[in-house]
């Protein structure tokens, strides 16, 4: 089992991810709202749409850096190369591949890599772009398999289902033990039906972990 | 690569590979086995929605409103940045006098001629590293066996063709080894040449009779 503590962060960083199961503060409509915001942006260069976006993103990247980075002015050229970044590449944001808010994270978290790297001075080849891809992977032989679904009936998931974090596990009782449809939990629970499928795959992936030899 | 991957990194590594929080040198691994392995290119989009979900639900940090209106002039006075939605293709690498598909993920580090030490069965090449993580490719003949050995940090092996053989199993293309100081193992190959990625965050030590006699020499593996 791969001891979190062996593995050092080389940032030194203390961030913790918040949780996002008790105060879904993001409904759906707002990322609808900035997916067209991102469409105005890339197709007519539209300040106002951008304008929007950045009054709601900057404060919150800048409550990203703050805890990534430690101190305010690192912080804030974190923003800064982050949402120009949003406004000179609007046209690469591809909304089937991801929500708006995911795109930018990821925007984030490569300039920030970028940043530490330029900072200690290393002149290698590895560069966020590199390390993070985030255009499409070659297609390749379907592995998606359902041998799950059967794993899921065995009585040795059960002790690791209840430990599931809440809004996983919601998921996975109404499509495993209610038996219902990715759309019908994504319309009862009003989360679309991306998450609904993300949500799954994490789950039977941490079950996985909990059942497996956790190295395998 | 039609080889369905069974090993993959646990869901915190791949947190903090997502998270930029991992080194440089231990998230080249997973970007290579991400390269091999569809299940986990899935498990990272949908961790980067969760991470985008949660960023936008942190709470605002504000600014003076000058400093925020000066930001926005800036980027809007910027002009748009043609890119282009980056490819990813595996290439052809010439080794041992063979062609070897390797992730597109090394294609930065492999620009210059390989330099491979040769040791019995082994063979190495460094990739990268400075300070405390080194990045090398790793050719193990057919029938050899690289010495019993423990880490003194953590070792990430990913299988970028053939097959290793250790204590815990086998481990074909696609496939990631992570052992931590207290994994004690001997990996071998059996029928067929392998070819490994290999990082190392601190030098090997190895644990038997003669072997032991390697350790001054473990700049080999390292």
């Amino acid at each position: 089992m791969l001891d979190p503590t062996s593995v050092q962060r080389h940032d030194g960083s203390t961030y913790q991810r918040p949780s996002i199961q008790g105060s879904m503060s993001v409904q759906p409509q707002d990322n609808a709202q900035w997916e067209q915001a991102l469409t105005f942006i890339a197709v007519d260069r539209d300040k106002q749409a951008y304008s929007q976006l950045f009054s709601y993103f900057a404060p919150r990247l800048k409550a990203f850096g703050l805890k990534m980075f430690g101190n305010e002015q690192q912080a804030m050229e974190m923003v800064q190369d982050t949402m120009l970044n949003v406004w000179q590449k609007a046209r690469l944001f591809d909304a089937s591949r991801g929500c708006a808010s995911t795109w930018i994270f990821t925007i984030a978290r490569n300039v920030r890599f970028d940043m530490l790297r330029k900072k200690q001075s290393r002149k290698d080849e590895l560069s966020a772009d590199d390390l993070f891809f985030d255009g499409d992977y070659p297609e390749q032989e379907g592995t998606d398999s359902n041998e799950w679904d059967l794993w899921l009936l065995a009585e040795k998931v059960a002790p690791h289902f209840a430990k599931l974090p809440p809004a996983q596990r919601d998921v996975m009782e109404k499509v495993y033990l209610e038996e219902k449809s990715h759309q019908e939990v994504s319309e009862e629970l009003a989360i679309p039906l991306g998450t609904v499928k993300s949500r799954i795959r994490l789950a039977l992936d941490r079950l996985r972990e909990a059942i497996d030899d956790p190295r395998s | 690569m039609i080889h369905a991957v069974k090993h993959h990194p646990a869901l915190e590594l791949l947190e903090q590979y997502i998270e930029a929080s991992l080194a440089p040198e231990l998230s080249l691994a997973i970007a290579a086995h991400l390269d091999l392995c569809p299940h986990c290119q899935r498990i990272k989009m949908d961790l980067e929605a969760e991470a985008g979900t949660a960023l936008a639900s942190l709470p605002e940090e504000q600014a003076a409103e000058t400093e925020w209106q000066q930001m926005l002039d800036f980027i809007t006075a910027q002009p748009e940045v043609v890119a282009q939605m980056q490819q990813r293709q595996p290439f052809a690498l010439q080794i041992q006098n063979s062609e070897i598909l390797v992730p597109a993920s090394l294609k930065p580090l492999l620009h210059n001629k390989l330099k491979w030490l040769n040791l019995g069965g082994i063979s190495t090449a460094k990739l990268a590293g400075e300070d405390q993580h080194n990045v090398s490719l790793l050719y193990i003949r057919k029938d050899s066996e690289v010495p019993q050995h423990t880490h003194l940090g953590l070792e990430i092996t990913l299988v970028l063709k053939g097959k290793i053989y250790d204590e815990s199993g086998c481990y074909g293309e696609g496939d990631l080894l992570i052992n931590t100081p207290d994994h004690t193992h001997t990996p071998r190959t059996m029928s067929e040449d392998c070819l490994c990625l290999s990082v190392l965050t601190a030098p090997l030590k190895f644990k038997k009779g003669l072997t032991r006699l390697l350790n001054p020499l473990q700049h080999l593996f390292y």
